[in-house]
C-alpha cells in the first residue's frame, strides 16, 4: 500500500525554478531517498507534502488523504524535520520540546527522554546561542518523539557530527523494522545509501530517475586520481583498459563504473606513490541518469 | 479552533512589551490627569494660544472645561493613541508574519493543529494585549482621577471615551494582523503593517492644523474616533466608531481566510 503518493505536481516559479510534473509514491514500511543537488525542488516538494503549499496541478496524499486540505489529520501522525531548523529563539530546548509535545497533546514524554539519551542532547540552553548541530539534534527529538507513523525529513543529518550521523542512521533503521515509512532528503548519495531502499533523483525540478540503491550502486560511476612514480610509468598506464579523464606528468585520472577490482589489479602492476578519490557531484555519480550535460 | 499552550506561550512572550507600554502609560496619564486645575489649565491653554498649530497636530486644544473634556483633549491626542498603537503593530507582526518569516512557523503547523486555530489563538493572542491595555488604562485613569479629584470625573463618559479608543486600537491591530496574513514576505508584511497606520497619524496631525489641511481629515480613518464629539454624545462620532469595530471584524475574518488558503514558503 503506498502511503505517500505524489502525482503530477507541478509548480512552477519562473526561470525554471520549481517542480514539474513529479510523481511517486512511498510504500508502508520503506524508507525512501529523495536525492538531488541543491535547488533541485526537494525542498519544494516537501512543503507540498507538508501542506505548507498547495499544489497547482497534481496531487500530493499521505494515507489517502490530500496534504493541504487535511493536513491536521496528516500531521498526527507525521514526524517532519525541516531542512532549516527554525525554532522560536527566545526558548530554551527543554522548554521548545515540552511546549511542542504539549502543542500536540502528546502525554507520554517516554520517547522524547529516550531520543533525547540516544543523541546526547543537553537541551537546557537558549536555542540561539545553540550550534547547527545542537539545533538539529532538537529538531530530530521534536520530529520522532511522539512515534510517527511516517517520516518526512530533509537532509536530517545535516550539521551533525560523523558519531551522531551513525546515531542518525540506527535510528532510521529502527524506525525501518518498526514498519514506518520515511522519506528522507539528501544531495548526497552516501546519506542514501547505507538507509534506504529506494531512491528518486531529482534535478531541475524534475524526477531524473527512480531506482532501488543495489541498482543505483551499480550504476555508481567512482572516480580515482593515481600519482605514479614516474611519468612512464603513468604514460604505460594509460594503454590499460580504463577511461582516463586526466593525464598530467605522472598524474592520472581514471572512472570506473563496476570492475574496481580489475582496477585494482591493473595498478599493481606499476609503481603507485598515491592513490585518492576526489568528492564527485551528484551529476557526476550518475552521468548515466542525468545525462551528458552537466548543467548544475 | 483554539489551541490554549499556544495562546499561553504567546502571551507569556508579550509580558515584557506590556509591561513597557503600561509603564509609560501609568507615569504620562497620573501626569497629565493630575496637571488638572484651573491654574494649570491656563499654563496649557497659553501655549495653545502661542503654538496654535503645534498643540493641534498633537490633538491639544484650549478650553477643555470638565476633567473627562480636559483628558479628551490631552491624553486622546497623541499618547493613548500611539502607545497601543505601536503594540498592535509590533504584536500584529509578530503572531504570523515574523513567524512565517523566521520559519518558526514550521513548528506550528507540522502538528496536528489547524491552520485555522493557530490563525485563530493567534489573533487572540493580539486582540488580549489590546484588551489589556485598554482595560488597564481605563482602571488608572479611574483610579488617578478619582484620587486626585474626587467627584469631578464623569465616569460615563470617560468609559465611552475608552470603548472607542478601544473600537479605533482594534481596527488598527486588524490592519497589521490583515497585512501580516496577507503578504509572503515580512518585509511587506511589516512595511503595510506599520506604514498605513503611521502614515494615517500624520496625516491626522496635519489635518489637526487645521486651515487649508482641513480636508486631510476625511483620508485618514483616525477622524472616526473623535474624543472631543464622542463626550459631547455626537452621534455621528457615536456611529465612527462602531464603523472602526465593523471593519476591524471584517479584516480580522478576512486576515483568517486569506492566511487558511495561503501559501506558505517555510
Amino acid at each position: 500500500m503506498s502511503v505517500i503518493e505524489i502525482s503530477g505536481l507541478t509548480r512552477d516559479y519562473g526561470n525554471g525554478k520549481g517542480v514539474f510534473d513529479v510523481s511517486f509514491a512511498v510504500e508502508q514500511g520503506e524508507v525512501f531517498g529523495f536525492l538531488g543537488p541543491n535547488g533541485a525542488g526537494k525542498t519544494t516538494t516537501i512543503r507540498h507534502l507538508m501542506g505548507f503549499l498547495q499544489p497547482k496541478t497534481g496531487s500530493c496524499k499521505i494515507g489517502g488523504r490530500d496534504c493541504f486540505k487535511a493536513a491536521d489529520k496528516v500531521q498526527a501522525s507525521l514526524g517532519y524535520i525541516p531542512g532549516e531548523i527554525a525554532i522560536f529563539d527566545d526558548m530554551t530546548g527543554t522548554e521548545y520540546l515540552s511546549f511542542a509535545a504539549k502543542y500536540r497533546g502528546l502525554k507520554d514524554g517516554a520517547r522524547k527522554k529516550e531520543l533525547i539519551e540516544r543523541f546526547e542532547l543537553d537541551p537546557r540552553g537558549k536555542l540561539k546561542k545553540m550550534s547547527k548541530g545542537m539545533k538539529q539534534k532538537v529538531g530530530i527529538v521534536a520530529a520522532f518523539m511522539h512515534d510517527p507513523e511516517v517520516l518526512i525529513l530533509d537532509e536530517p543529518t545535516s550539521g551533525l557530527d560523523p558519531l551522531m550521523q551513525n546515531r542518525f542512521i540506527e535510528l532510521i533503521d529502527g524506525e525501518r523494522s518498526r514498519g514506518k515509512t520515511v522519506l528522507m532528503s539528501s544531495h548526497m548519495f552516501e546519506e542514501v545509501e547505507r538507509t534506504c531502499h529506494r531512491v528518486g533523483i531529482i534535478r531541475n525540478g524534475r524526477l531524473a530517475a527512480i531506482d532501488s540503491v543495489s541498482a543505483l550502486k551499480a550504476a555508481q560511476l567512482k572516480k580515482y586520481a593515481v600519482t605514479f612514480e614516474s611519468e612512464t610509468a603513468a604514460a604505460a598506464f594509460l594503454k590499460e583498459p580504463f577511461s582516463c579523464v586526466g593525464y598530467a606528468g605522472n598524474a592520472v585520472t581514471a572512472t570506473v563504473q563496476n570492475d574496481i577490482t580489475a582496477f585494482i589489479a591493473a595498478l599493481n602492476k606499476y609503481p603507485v606513490v598515491n592513490l585518492s578519490a576526489p568528492a564527485l557531484s551528484l551529476e557526476e555519480i550518475f552521468m548515466k541518469y542525468y545525462g551528458g550535460n552537466g548543467n548544475v | 479552533m483554539f489551541n490554549l499552550t499556544l495562546y499561553k506561550k504567546e502571551l507569556k512572550g508579550l509580558v515584557k512589551t506590556l509591561v513597557i507600554i503600561g509603564a509609560v502609560l501609568t507615569l504620562y496619564v497620573s501626569v497629565i490627569i493630575t496637571m488638572y486645575d484651573p491654574e494649570a489649565m491656563a499654563l496649557l491653554d497659553g501655549y495653545v494660544e502661542m503654538l496654535p498649530e503645534l498643540m493641534a497636530a498633537v490633538g491639544m486644544s484650549a478650553g477643555a472645561t470638565s476633567l473627562v473634556g480636559f483628558m479628551a483633549s490631552y491624553l486622546y491626542g497623541f499618547l493613548l493613541l500611539i502607545m497601543p498603537m505601536v503594540f498592535a503593530v509590533l504584536c500584529g507582526n509578530k503572531v504570523i508574519a515574523k513567524y512565517v518569516d523566521k520559519g518558526s512557523m514550521v513548528c506550528l503547523l507540522a502538528a496536528p493543529v489547524k491552520r485555522r486555530a493557530v490563525a485563530v489563538t493567534q489573533l487572540a493572542v493580539l486582540l488580549s494585549g489590546i484588551v489589556m491595555i485598554a482595560v488597564y488604562t481605563t482602571v488608572l485613569e479611574l483610579a488617578v482621577a478619582i484620587g486626585s479629584f474626587p467627584g469631578e470625573l464623569e465616569v460615563g463618559k470617560l468609559l465611552l471615551l475608552n470603548l472607542g479608543l478601544l473600537c479605533l486600537q482594534l481596527f488598527i491591530g486588524a490592519l497589521c494582523f490583515f497585512a501580516s496574513c496577507l503578504f509572503a514576505d515580512g518585509k511587506y508584511a511589516f512595511g503595510a503593517g506599520a506604514g498605513v497606520p503611521a502614515l494615517m497619524f500624520i496625516l491626522r496631525m496635519l489635518a489637526n492644523t487645521g486651515g487649508k489641511a482641513e480636508w486631510i481629515r476625511y483620508v485618514t480613518f483616525f477622524s472616526l474616533f473623535n474624543p472631543g464629539k464622542l463626550i459631547a454624545g455626537s452621534g455621528f462620532a457615536i456611529a465612527g466608531i462602531f464603523i472602526l469595530l465593523a471593519a476591524a471584524i471584517g479584516l480580522f475574518v478576512g486576515a483568517i481566510a486569506v492566511f487558511n488558503k495561503k501559501d506558505l514558503n517555510i
